[in-house]
């Protein structure tokens, strides 16, 4: 039990080729199908009651476990505590929002420009920030994202506390319809970013950026003494964590039709830095999980009505208690990312 | 052979009101072991701190490869080609000890995000390129077959000598080793001795700091003292270990001399 994560690692380290990819597949397949789930008897105690469950796979399960990723990206590969990361899903929302009711441009034509948006407010904030460390990084990106909600919500020409509606939905695509009556056309654009997030993550995880992050985490000065451009990499790492969290916020945007300054709190800074702990810091796995976990029970539980955060707090409070590194926590291993027999030729 | 890779001049580092170092000189030829030694509190790790681009000198020129290095960004130096150990083992632990030199050896990748995520030919070929270089520093310092161990489960002597291995792995022609034999037992110092001295025939320049004398007395081609921050002597080994103001400096003036 304590190393989950490594058995599953290890199973996937003896599968061939096509057991690996049939495997993939049929996952996809499987997430795929969820929204579908609550259809069957047999599958039907997925549904949750009062709000309904395809649009709670969206909002909050697909969108949490999205930005969870991002997330990850900064607080689990880099090991910079971000308190703001909802900033960037409110840029993402806005400029869906202003950029979708005041021009003709459509969701599909919007979503580059949303994370674009979302990316450069990163750099600004990255470059004068991330030379501070730990508790006083934690403390600005606090700051960053109160100030991006207290300006939407002071700023009359984008709605002010009443938001923006009417925001229109997105064009279909591949025969796919968007709009309030087809949440899961949404889910699955989500479960596209997801996937092409975790592709991304893994991607950098096991060549040059990954070992940077890495390093920099473990001993950041150390790090910049062994010629590892510190500042460089933590900036990029802030910055593809505000990509994916502007891409969320564009879709959500889109989704929910109206957005107001109320739906980019703290809270939501928060809740998405429990997915990443309560699932298990720098592991996507677990961060998938913790995302899933904690948008869905909340919504699982909602016949208890007030105590529902009562017990969601206890659950949360007991998992972290037993294990303190998350439900699958970051996989400790040893080895190589590129064994002698990928190398070919030096297998002596 | 003797041309200088590394020169010190009148360097000077005041912290507050306290002067750790005062007007030295000091110069490190291509290819030689320069050992730096003086009582604690002399100021040899300022001196490191310095040429690595932790602290700034107060006045005073550092010249490597006949080029000025004050200001640079401390990653920039290393760049340039000057990486050093540290005293207290700072190694990624949760890293194998192959990651820790790998990630050393990015110092000169060309390989960047954008090629690293689209998996360019040039990235994966680099990426290659530093494993097979990776593996060979490991087996040069003789901790190969620790490669794929995290470095925090490494025994002690094996941490200390995958220090070396990552500095090496930057590409450095110069190492700064900051008490390498911190720690050994005397067979482990012979041991390590050996090592820099294959260290320093493979073309390398090692500016040591050390405290025991055996070993520096055995391995370095010239010896410089510091006390209190002034440079008290710099020569041959064994001129210095007769010199009186380095006796004096370790052992202090005896009382009746006043």
């Amino acid at each position: 039990m304590s190393n989950l994560r490594d058995q599953g690692a290890e199973f996937w380290a003896k599968w061939d080729r096509p057991r690996r990819v049939t495997f993939v597949i049929a996952s996809i397949a499987v997430a795929a199908s969820l929204p579908f789930a609550g259809n069957f008897s047999i599958t039907n105690i997925l549904n949750t009651p009062i709000s309904s469950y395809q649009d709670v796979l969206v909002y909050p399960v697909g969108m949490f476990v999205l930005m969870a990723l991002g997330l990850n990206i900064v607080v689990g590969k880099s090991g910079m505590l971000d308190l703001g990361y909802v900033a960037f899903f409110a840029i993402g929302a806005y400029s869906m929002a202003i950029l979708g009711t005041h021009t003709h441009l459509n969701m599909w034509e919007i979503f580059p420009i949303g994370i674009a948006l979302a990316m450069f407010a990163g750099v600004l904030l990255g470059i004068p920030t991330l030379r501070l460390r730990g508790d006083y990084l934690a403390i600005v990106t606090m700051g960053f994202g109160e100030i991006v909600r207290i300006t939407a919500l002071n700023t009359q020409k984008i709605g002010g506390p009443n938001g923006i509606a009417n925001i229109p939905s997105p064009p279909s695509l591949f025969g796919l319809k968007f709009n309030i009556s087809h949440p899961n056309s949404f889910f699955w654009v989500v479960l596209v970013l997801i996937l092409l997030t975790i592709w991304m993550i893994r991607r950098l995880s096991i060549r040059r950026p990954g070992r940077a992050w890495e390093a920099i985490r473990q001993d950041e000065d150390a790090a910049e003494l062994m010629g590892v451009p510190t500042l460089k990499y933590k900036i990029w790492s802030f910055v593809l964590g505000a990509g994916v969290g502007g891409a969320a916020g564009v879709v959500y945007a889109s989704k929910a039709i109206f957005i107001s300054p109320d739906a980019f709190t703290f809270n939501i800074s928060v809740l998405i830095l429990s997915c990443v702990v309560f699932g298990g810091i720098g592991n996507i796995w677990g961060v998938v999980l913790g995302g899933v976990f904690l948008a869905y029970l909340p919504e699982r539980i909602r016949f208890i009505s007030n105590a529902r955060q009562l017990v969601f707090g206890i659950v949360l409070v007991l998992v972290m208690n037993f294990r303190p590194d998350g439900i699958l926590p970051r996989k400790k291993r040893e080895k190589a990312l590129l064994t002698k027999d990928d190398l070919g030729g030096k297998n002596d | 052979m003797t041309e200088k890779i590394l020169e010190l001049k009148n360097l000077t580092k005041n912290f507050g009101g306290v002067v750790a170092l005062n007007d030295v000189n000091l110069h490190v030829n291509k290819q030689e072991i320069l050992a730096l030694i003086g009582p604690n509190g002399a100021g040899k790790t300022t001196v490191f701190n310095m040429i690595t681009g932790v602290y700034q000198p107060t006045s005073g020129e550092i010249i490597f490869n006949n080029k000025s290095i004050v200001g640079k960004k401390r990653f920039e130096i290393t760049k340039g080609g000057i990486a050093r150990t540290f005293q207290n083992i700072r190694l990624w632990g949760d890293m194998t000890a192959l990651e820790n030199v790998l990630t050393a050896t990015d110092v000169h990748s060309k390989s960047g995000l954008v090629g690293s995520l689209f998996g360019s030919i040039r990235s994966r070929k680099t990426e290659k390129e530093a494993t097979v270089k990776a593996h060979e520093i490991l087996e040069f310092i003789g901790i190969d077959e620790y490669g794929d161990r995290l470095a925090k489960n490494l025994p002690y002597g094996v941490q200390r000598r995958l220090e070396i291995a990552r500095a090496m792995g930057t590409g450095a022609e110069l190492l700064l080793l900051d008490e390498p034999a911190a720690g050994f037992n005397p067979a482990e110092k012979v041991e390590l001795g050996n090592t820099i001295k294959k260290i320093r025939d493979a073309g390398y320049t090692v500016l040591l700091i050390e405290h025991d004398m055996s070993l520096i007395m055995g391995i370095s081609d010239r010896v410089a003292v510091l006390d209190f921050g002034v440079k008290i002597a710099d020569d041959l080994p064994s001129v210095v270990q007769n010199d009186s103001k380095v006796i004096e400096a370790y052992l202090g003036v005896p009382t009746d001399a006043s």
